[in-house]
C-alpha cells in the first residue's frame, strides 16, 4: 500500500509512544507557562498555539490507546477518535506555528519535552498526508534531486569556481583523507556564496586541509523538520557515507541550526550506530582554530552588533559560548538581546516553516519579537550563524522597514582574517 | 473575698495599680488584634465586672494547666484575674473536700444557671466510666451535668481540646475530647501542654467585654492567638530561609542559634503564641532555649512521630496494607507498562516505510 492515510498516520504515532512521552503526558499540570515562552502565542495572542494543545490529538490518542481509564472509556464509546479532520484542523498548529525551537520545554515546570513531542507528532501528521504541500515539496526535492531548493551539483560548483576566481584558492572536491568534510546548506549556496568564500580562505590560512563531496554536500534535513525518520535516516545516511569513504575527521555543519541538530544529535539515532567521524557546527570549528592560534584576526568593528542565536545551535545544540568568544574578538561593542543565549527568541522561521508557505504571514508576525528584541537594546549590526534564520532576519528587518544590516559570523571573521591574505571586502 | 466587689477593688486589694491594670488591658486588646481604642472598652468592662462565677473540672490531667496559671510567676494580672473571679469549684485549689465540695459546686450551679463559665481540663474516658470517677461520679456525666448550665465552656490544655497524652495511641481509656461530649454549647479550645496564661485569660477578658467568645478557626481555636504558626513567628526563622539548620545538638549551628527544624522542631505545623507571647513572663520559649517546638497545641502530637523527627520524615511506620497497596500498585503499573510496550512494538514491527511518494493522499 502506498499514499498516505489516516490508519498509516495513526500507526506511526503508535510507534512514537514510548516512555517519555506517556510520563510527559500524564504529569502536565495545566499550567500554561509554555504559552508565555512561544512567539506564536506571545505574537498572537491566539490560545491555539500554546505548545501543549498543539498535541492534543496525539494526547488523545495516547489516552485512548496507552491508559486505563482512556481504554475503558473507549470501550464505552465515551472516546471522540481522533478524525482526518482534526489532524487537517492542527496542520497550521504544528508545523505553521511550531519552529521545533524548544522554548517550550526549556520553561516546562514540570520538565515536560514538548519540543519532542511536535517531533514525534509530525510523524503521525506526515504519513496521514496532513504536513504542508510546501514541505513535502522540499522533502522530495532533497530526496530526489539532493537539496530541498532543488540545488544541484552543477550549480554548487559553479558557484566553487566564481569563489575560486574571486579567492584565487582552491576548492577542494571529494580529496580523500583530508581533516574537514564541509558540508553547505542550499540556502548559503544559493543566496549566501559569501559564506564559501569565507570558509575557503580560513581554512587556507589555518593551514587545515578540507573538502566538500561531490556525492553529499547538502546538510539540511527536510526529513526531520516534516517529521520523516525514514526519509530523515536516508539523508542522514548520504553523509555518513560520503565522510566515511573520504575518510575525514571531522564532519563541519554550515551555518544552519537544524542541520547541526539533524547530523549531530538526531543523526546517530537515524542511522542506529554511532558514526566514525565527529561532527561540528563551523563555530565550533573556528573557536578551535582561535584557540589554536590558527586563526590570526585584526581589527574591530565598531558598531553596536548584537547576536541572533539559532535555537538548534544555542538552546538544543549546546553551543552557547564559541560565537559570543569569536564574536568578542571582532565587535568592540558586542551587546546581548535580553533573552538570549538558551533562554533566546527564536527568529520565527526555523523547523521547516520558511519552505512551507502556508506559515509565510504568520513568520512575518512572529518576527516581531525580534524586533523589540532589537529595539530595545538599539543593535546596529545583527550577527548570526543560521542561513534560515538569516534570510528570515533579513525579510522581517525589510517588512518592518529596519535598516539594520545581518551578517554571517563565518564571513564576518573572514573579512577580519589578518593580513597576509588579499582582502576581498566582500561582505553583506 | 467579697462576693459581689466588683473585679478592680479586688486587683487593688491585691496590689494591683491601675496603670498595672490598664497595661494589661492593652496587652490584652493587642494580643487579640483588637483595634488599640478597644483597651478602654477592655478596662471599663473588666472595672464593672461582677465576679462571673466560674466552675473548673479537672479530668484526665495532670494538674499542669492549673499550674501553668497559678505558678507561671507572681502575682500577675492573669493569676489574679482567675485569683479573683468566682471560682467555686476547683480540686486543687478549692479548700473544701468530700460532700461540701460537691455541694458547693451544686450550689454554684444553681444560683448562675445559665450564666457561668465552665473551664475544662483534661479528657474525658469513655472506653469504662470507672477509669475516672468524682465523688463517685463519671467524668462523662459531670461535664454533661455542668455544661447544661454553662454560658459557655473553655477547654483549657490540649487534653481537653483534643484528647492530648491521653488520646495517644492506643488511647486505653477511650479518651475522648470536651467538643466531643458537648455538642449544644460553643466551646473555646485552649489547647497546650500546658497552654500560655495569659491566652486563658485573654478568653476570659474578651467573654467578660463583650459577652460572647471571640472568633474561633476551623479547630476551635481562639484565632488572635493561633492564628500564626510558631514558625511564621520564629526569629530562628532566617536561618531556616537560608537553609541553615542545627544537625545536632551540640553542633556548631546549634551554638549559632541555626534553624532546629531537622532536629525535629514541629513549629512549622503548629499554631500557638509561644513565639510572640513567650512565657515566664515574657523570657524566653522552648526555640530560644535551643529545643525545637513538641507541636504540644496541636491535636495528636503525641503521635506525629518522634520529637525529634523531622516534620518531613514520615510520621508512621506504614503498615503492611500501605506495602502491600504499593507492591500492588508497582505490579499494576509494571504490567500496564509492558501492555503498552507490548502494543507499541507490534507498530513499530508492521511499520511501513515512508517514502517522498506516501506523503500525499492518493486522489
Amino acid at each position: 500500500m502506498s499514499g498516505a492515510s489516516l490508519e498509516r498516520g495513526l500507526q506511526a504515532l503508535r510507534e512514537q509512544m514510548d516512555t517519555p512521552v506517556a510520563a510527559f503526558f500524564s504529569s502536565c499540570v495545566h499550567c500554561g507557562l509554555c504559552a508565555e515562552a512561544c512567539l506564536f502565542y506571545t505574537e498572537t495572542g491566539d490560545p491555539r498555539y500554546t505548545p501543549i494543545h498543539k498535541l492534543e490529538p496525539m494526547r488523545r490518542l495516547w489516552e485512548q490507546e496507552y491508559t486505563l481509564p482512556g481504554r475503558l472509556k473507549k470501550a464505552l464509546g465515551l472516546a471522540r477518535p481522533v478524525t482526518d479532520e482534526e489532524l487537517e484542523a492542527w496542520r497550521p498548529l504544528v508545523y505553521d506555528a511550531c519552529t521545533l525551537c524548544g522554548r517550550c520545554s526549556l520553561v516546562c515546570p514540570v520538565g515536560n519535552d514538548l519540543v519532542y513531542m511536535i517531533r514525534k507528532f509530525r510523524e503521525g501528521m506526515a504519513a496521514a498526508g496532513h504536513a504542508p504541500e510546501g514541505l513535502i515539496g522540499a522533502t522530495t526535492r532533497a530526496v530526489k534531486t539532493g537539496s530541498p531548493m532543488g540545488v544541484t551539483l552543477k550549480a554548487l560548483q559553479a558557484q566553487a569556481r566564481h569563489v575560486e576566481q574571486e579567492t584565487g584558492l582552491e576548492i577542494p572536491f571529494d580529496r580523500e583523507g583530508a581533516e574537514y568534510l564541509v558540508l553547505m546548506s542550499s540556502m548559503e549556496v544559493i543566496n549566501y556564496p559569501e559564506y564559501l568564500a569565507a570558509i575557503t580562505r580560513i581554512f587556507h590560512r589555518a593551514g587545515k586541509s578540507w573538502t566538500i563531496s561531490s556525492e553529499a554536500f547538502e546538510a539540511t534535513n527536510s526529513g526531520i523538520q516534516i517529521g520523516v525518520s525514514d526519509i530523515a535516516a536516508e539523508l542522514v545516511q548520504r553523509v555518513v557515507d560520503a565522510a566515511e569513504k573520504l575518510k575525514v575527521k571531522t564532519v563541519v555543519s554550515p551555518e544552519c541550526g537544524h542541520a547541526y541538530m539533524a547530523l549531530r544529535w538526531e543523526g546517530p539515532n537515524l542511522v542506529g550506530r554511532s558514526f566514525g567521524f565527529e561532527v561540528k557546527h563551523i563555530l565550533e570549528v573556528l573557536d578551535e582554530l582561535r584557540r589554536e592560534g590558527c586563526l590570526p584576526l585584526e581589527g574591530q568593528e565598531t558598531v553596536r552588533m548584537t547576536f541572533h542565536d539559532p535555537c538548534q545551535l544555542v538552546r538544543r545544540g549546546g553551543v552557547v559560548e564559541p560565537p559570543r568568544n569569536l564574536l568578542r574578538t571582532v565587535a568592540a561593542e558586542f551587546v546581548e538581546m535580553n533573552d538570549h543565549g538558551t533562554t533566546n527568541w527564536c527568529c520565527g522561521a526555523g523547523g521547516g516553516v520558511s519552505a512551507n508557505e502556508e506559515a509565510d504571514e504568520l513568520r512575518l508576525k512572529a518576527f516581531h519579537r525580534k524586533k523589540r528584541q532589537l529595539e530595545e537594546i538599539g543593535a546596529e549590526a545583527l550577527v548570526t550563524a543560521c542561513a534560515n534564520c538569516r534570510i528570515q532576519l533579513e525579510e522581517g528587518l525589510e517588512a518592518n522597514e529596519m535598516e539594520i544590516p545581518v551578517i554571517g559570523l563565518t564571513e564576518l571573521l573572514a573579512d577580519h582574517l589578518a593580513a597576509a591574505e588579499q582582502e576581498s571586502g566582500e561582505s553583506s | 473575698m467579697k462576693k459581689d466587689a466588683p473585679l478592680i477593688e479586688l486587683l487593688r486589694e491585691y496590689g494591683v495599680s491601675r496603670r498595672g491594670f490598664l497595661k494589661f488591658c492593652s496587652i490584652t486588646a493587642s494580643l487579640m488584634a483588637l483595634p488599640p481604642t478597644m483597651a478602654p472598652a477592655i478596662a471599663r468592662a473588666l472595672e464593672q465586672a461582677r465576679r462571673p462565677s466560674v466552675i473548673w473540672l479537672s479530668f484526665q490531667e495532670c494538674t499542669g494547666c492549673t499550674e501553668s496559671l497559678t505558678r507561671s510567676h507572681s502575682p500577675t494580672v492573669e493569676g489574679l484575674i482567675l485569683d479573683v473571679v468566682s471560682l467555686d469549684y476547683h480540686h486543687t485549689l478549692q479548700a473544701a473536700s468530700g460532700t461540701a465540695a460537691e455541694e458547693a459546686r451544686e450550689i454554684a450551679m444553681k444560683e448562675n444557671w445559665g450564666k457561668y463559665l465552665l473551664v475544662v481540663d483534661g479528657s474525658i474516658p469513655l472506653g469504662n466510666p470507672g477509669f475516672s470517677t468524682i465523688a463517685g461520679i463519671p467524668n462523662v456525666e459531670m461535664l454533661k451535668e455542668v455544661a447544661e448550665g454553662a454560658a459557655a465552656i473553655i477547654a483549657v490544655g490540649t487534653c481537653a481540646a483534643y484528647g492530648g497524652l491521653p488520646h495517644a495511641a492506643p488511647n486505653p481509656t477511650g479518651a475522648v475530647p470536651v467538643a466531643e461530649i458537648v455538642k449544644e454549647k460553643p466551646v473555646v479550645n485552649v489547647p497546650g501542654c500546658p497552654p500560655i496564661p495569659v491566652v486563658i485569660t485573654g478568653v476570659l477578658a474578651h467573654f467578660l467585654t463583650f459577652g460572647r467568645l471571640p472568633e474561633l478557626d476551623g479547630l476551635g481555636r481562639p484565632l488572635a492567638f493561633y492564628g500564626n504558626s510558631i514558625h511564621d513567628r520564629c526569629y530562628r526563622r532566617p536561618f531556616y530561609e537560608r537553609g541553615q539548620f542545627a544537625e545536632t545538638f551540640d553542633d556548631e549551628g546549634a551554638r549559632k542559634g541555626w534553624c532546629l527544624f531537622r532536629l525535629g522542631c514541629k513549629g512549622p505545623i503548629t499554631r500557638n503564641a509561644c513565639a510572640t507571647t513567650k512565657w515566664n513572663n515574657g523570657t524566653s520559649f522552648p526555640i530560644e532555649s535551643g529545643h525545637g517546638c513538641l507541636g504540644c497545641s496541636e491535636p495528636d502530637f503525641w503521635d506525629m512521630g518522634g520529637f525529634y523527627n523531622a516534620v518531613s520524615e514520615p510520621a508512621m511506620e506504614s503498615g503492611t496494607a500501605v506495602a502491600w497497596g504499593l507492591a500492588g500498585g508497582a505490579l499494576a503499573g509494571a504490567a500496564a507498562g509492558l501492555l503498552n510496550r507490548r502494543e507499541r512494538k507490534a507498530a513499530r514491527a508492521s511499520h511501513q516505510r515512508v517514502t517522498v511518494d506516501d506523503l500525499k493522499r492518493e486522489e
